[in-house]
């Protein structure tokens, strides 16, 4: 159960380390009314959220690598691959604006 | 709480009460999933109650719909999204009604797991449990289905597969809502990633929303304890139905 505790670690510190980050932006931006380090707080806050669960597949896939299960090895990376492509249609939909 | 991540609230909440367009309401939904999905399955970890390596095989199916569902939600009008929120909990609703009595299924202990069943220890019983996943291409679907209408709607999508995987595919209802749990956090990742691209998440909403979530469901766990569970989901239902119902006013159903 080694890589259940590793997921446990790497999902309480995304969830710290974002929460951090939006609460402190959301308060910076309520004080300030909108300076530039409370929106890049925000962002970096949202940033992490979201990398938080692409970052426990990551560590899954290293784990599975590691003890020669290919079947979920191959599993975990087809899921990585469905969340770049959505990463990359985010940045297809950007440039279009 | 009940396998509700509370994305089918929030969403009307923002879009019919505060007036935000759908797919701002839609993407801020996410974001507080995401949060509630790693901070409850981080909890979780270590309890064997998250079957990870179905929750992996699934994810493969909840993820590419959801990747569809957020690139398609970017091309489709407001009122089809809120005619389908609408028609969503109303099914969401007759679920609810249906398993008010639904109970675990019965558990032979001496059966071999398999590949992707498992064993966990049941507090209730204090016996070791033991389980085999059944109907797989059954709940690949269900996560196909579920992974799709989360991005789209914005919400978790938990009440479609924890139904499937405890009444068809043979996991425990808790465990059908520790792994369903355990996805979401990749599932809505695909769809809000696709949002926070096309400009619809707005940080400082998402940031609100995810920390009053997060104080919420912690609200929420003392209060669903001391509540029956029975009234409880009658309620939810009732909302559920008006939500519907004005969805398909607003969306000129």
């Amino acid at each position: 159960m080694k890589l259940e505790r590793l997921i446990g670690v790497v999902l309480r510190a995304g969830v710290m380390v974002s929460s951090t980050c939006l609460a402190v932006g959301l308060l910076l931006s309520l004080a300030t009314g909108g300076h530039a380090m409370a929106a890049l707080l925000l962002n970096v806050g949202i940033v992490v959220l979201l990398a938080t669960p692409l970052a426990r597949v990551i560590v899954s896939t290293v784990q599975y690598i590691g003890e020669r299960d290919w079947l979920f090895a191959t599993l975990t990376l087809v899921v990585l691959l469905e969340l770049v492509a959505s990463a990359v249609a985010a940045l297809v939909f950007n440039q279009r604006i | 709480m009940l396998g509700l991540g509370g994305g089918v609230f929030l969403v009307p909440f923002l879009n019919l009460v505060l007036g935000f367009p759908f797919g701002v309401a839609a993407a801020i939904s996410l974001t507080t999933v995401i949060a509630t999905s790693s901070t409850v399955s981080a909890g979780r970890t270590g309890k064997q109650l998250i079957n990870m390596r179905l929750g992996m095989l699934l994810e493969v199916a909840t993820a590419g719909g959801s990747f569809l569902g957020g690139v398609t939600a970017q091309f489709v009008s407001q009122s089809a999204l809120q005619r389908m929120f609408g028609l969503v909990a109303v099914v969401v609703a007759l679920i609810m009604l249906t398993r008010l009595r639904r109970r675990n299924v019965i558990l032979d202990p001496a059966a071999e797991p398999g590949l992707l069943g498992g064993r966990y220890h049941e507090e209730e019983s204090g016996g070791m449990v033991t389980y085999r996943v059944k109907r797989l291409p059954l709940a690949i679907a269900a996560s196909f289905v579920a992974g799709n209408v989360s991005s789209l709607l914005g919400i978790g999508g938990g009440i479609i597969k924890v139904p499937v995987l405890n009444a068809w595919c043979g996991l425990p209802l808790r465990v059908a809502a520790a792994t369903s749990a355990f996805m979401i956090g990749v599932t809505a990742t695909a769809g809000a990633t696709i949002y926070y691209g096309h400009g619809q998440l707005q940080p400082a909403l998402a940031a609100a929303a995810c920390l009053g979530v997060q104080v919420g469901s912690w609200g929420g766990l003392k209060f669903g304890a001391a509540a029956s569970s029975k009234w409880l989901k009658v309620l939810m239902a009732a909302v559920l139905f008006i939500v519907s119902a004005m969805m398909f006013v607003r969306g000129g159903g």
